[in-house]
């Protein structure tokens, strides 16, 4: 009587299914390599007919990251001694994580309250919606008169962008959010504090983690931006330095290293997102 | 006398429910029945304390329904599964809501999910499951939460035909057994005449947010094939058709249909 031979689906099938599936997302996309060797390729032939002094070859920049690595002898002619790529890279990627993590726990946050409370709501739209309007290079001059060339200054520019994005997102996920796994959260006896931690937020997660990942991939750019318009440290003052003297070939290399951190982050936060949200079909698609 | 009225988004007031009233027996199984629209989902609602009455009072025992408790427990109409919580941890959520410790909770999940013949798909995510098998694990974690009143909201509408007969057992299994001296009153809102007349021991007919007709049905469990064309069971039928506009109205129906 209680068999089961009239379901349509087997479970077991679709367990084996989603694990292969998940075993393909581990692994390293051929086509992705591809489109990697292509744009080395294109460089390389676009070097043939620029010269080396607003081109240089794909091969001399990667020596160069070789050189500048650890320490950079250039950069002590502007008043960077003692740094090299690596320093610059841990100090930039410091400030993109501690930005990243306090913008999203404010704009999640906030993100998650506004949903449910509408007078806050009312109270704190505009205010994030004016901030996720105003261009970096307009904000950039206040910060860095009331806070000086700092650490703080990119920080806060960064954490500004980040907060917005993840309000948006957090805002969003919740207002989407079927309110049956509320209601029947309620009927099995679920206290408003529970709800909270067992289905708002868990419930949310997926949007909330693909925010971050956008969020991420954007705040190393902002990060350099902050750096390039007023900084001591970091791969942004390292551009900013070097284009001063025109060093093609240095800009390039500092480039290549904030780049493939990017990269690398962002592969970093798809796989957490896979690990988190593994219950998500979109958590999935979006991390393999 | 429950009247609940809402108010549309041009204005207007619109009465699902007006002036109901009625008492349900402890232990009984009741269905509710009636076209799209006619305010059983809402009564449902009312009854689950996910929504309040306009007017009137509803009592549970002997308390008035202010909100919603887990000894009402409902099981939604759309998939109301956490797809975020294995198959296991859906089941003992109200258990673990209650602070019940965790080797008891998982052995009374583990108890209905085998119950209702889920047990291999204990540690499955619910995606990974069919729209029946999530239909169970729905139904089991209503009674691993020991609610003494279930409440079904069109539970089994979007099931296949085999599905749902197999479900149907599974409810009336699960009913039948007493916990303790607690029987368990059911609820349960269709829109399917014959799904009524297997489970119900009373129908309640609704039309335009009234109480049309209330009907008892006395025949003997199991309802089998054969239960369902007695004389009374067929006339029950064609004043159940003809109430939901189906058939005329007619006197004497039993006698004409054999």
């Amino acid at each position: 009587m209680r068999d089961i031979k009239a379901v349509p689906i087997a479970a077991e099938a679709t367990v084996a299914d989603r694990k292969t599936r998940q075993g393909r997302t581990s692994r390293i996309d051929p086509f992705g390599v591809f489109g990697v060797l292509l744009l080395v390729i294109v460089w390389q032939l676009l070097t043939a007919v620029l010269a080396p002094s607003s081109l240089p070859t794909p091969w001399s920049a990667l020596l160069r990251i070789k050189q500048d690595f650890f320490r950079a002898e250039q950069l002590s002619f502007y008043g960077l001694p003692d740094t090299g790529l690596f320093n610059s890279m841990i100090y930039t990627a410091t400030n993109v994580l501690v930005a990243v993590a306090l913008g999203s726990l404010v704009g999640v946050l906030a993100g998650l309250v506004t949903a449910r409370f509408q007078t806050i709501r009312a109270i704190l739209d505009p205010i994030m919606m004016t901030l996720g309007t105003i261009p970096i290079l307009v904000l950039a001059p206040f910060f860095l008169i009331w806070f000086g060339v700092q650490r703080m200054t990119a920080v806060l520019l960064v954490m500004i962008y980040v907060a917005v994005i993840l309000y948006i997102f957090a805002q969003r996920a919740a207002d989407n959010l079927d309110p049956i796994y509320e209601e029947s959260a309620l009927t099995l006896g679920a206290s408003p504090h529970r709800i909270v931690w067992d289905v708002l937020i868990p419930g949310t997660v997926p949007q909330i983690l693909g925010g971050i990942r956008i969020a991420l991939a954007g705040a190393w750019g902002l990060e350099a931006i902050a750096e390039l318009l007023g900084a001591q440290y970091g791969i942004g003052k390292i551009v900013q330095v070097l284009a001063g003297a025109t060093d093609v070939q240095g800009i390039f290399s500092a480039l290549i290293v904030l780049g493939l951190v990017a990269v690398v982050s962002d592969a970093l936060a798809a796989f957490a997102i896979s690990r988190l949200a593994g219950w998500s079909v979109a958590a999935r698609a979006g991390g393999a | 006398m429950l009247t609940r009225s809402f108010r549309r988004a041009d204005g207007q007031i619109v009465d699902a429910l007006s002036a109901v009233s009625f008492d349900v027996l402890k232990g009984q199984f009741v269905c509710l029945i009636g076209p799209s629209g006619c305010g059983k989902t809402t009564l449902l609602q009312i009854i689950a304390g996910l929504l309040l009455p306009s007017s009137g009072t509803l009592m549970v025992g002997n308390e008035v329904v202010a909100g919603p408790s887990p000894e009402r427990g409902m099981v939604f109409q759309k998939d109301s599964v956490f797809p975020w919580m294995r198959v296991i941890d859906n089941v003992q959520y109200g258990l673990v809501c209650r602070g019940m410790a965790t080797g008891e909770r998982r052995a009374i999940a583990e108890h209905y999910l085998e119950r209702v013949g889920l047990a291999h798909v204990a540690q499955a995510w619910p995606r990974e499951l069919s729209g029946g098998m999530l239909k169970r694990v729905a139904v089991a974690t209503v009674f691993a939460n020991g609610a003494s009143v279930l409440l079904l909201d069109e539970p089994f509408g979007a099931l296949d035909y085999v599905t749902k007969r197999h479900l149907h057992d599974v409810l009336l299994t699960l009913w039948a057994e007493t916990v303790g001296d607690k029987p368990r009153t059911i609820v349960f809102v269709t829109h399917d005449v014959d799904e009524a007349l297997i489970l119900a021991d009373r129908i309640m007919v609704f039309h335009t947010g009234r109480l049309i007709d209330d009907i008892l049905v006395d025949a003997p469990r199991p309802r089998t094939t054969d239960a369902l064309l007695t004389p009374q069971m067929v006339e029950d039928k064609h004043l159940l058709l003809a109430h939901l506009g189906l058939e005329a109205k007619r006197v004497g129906a039993a006698s004409l249909a054999r």
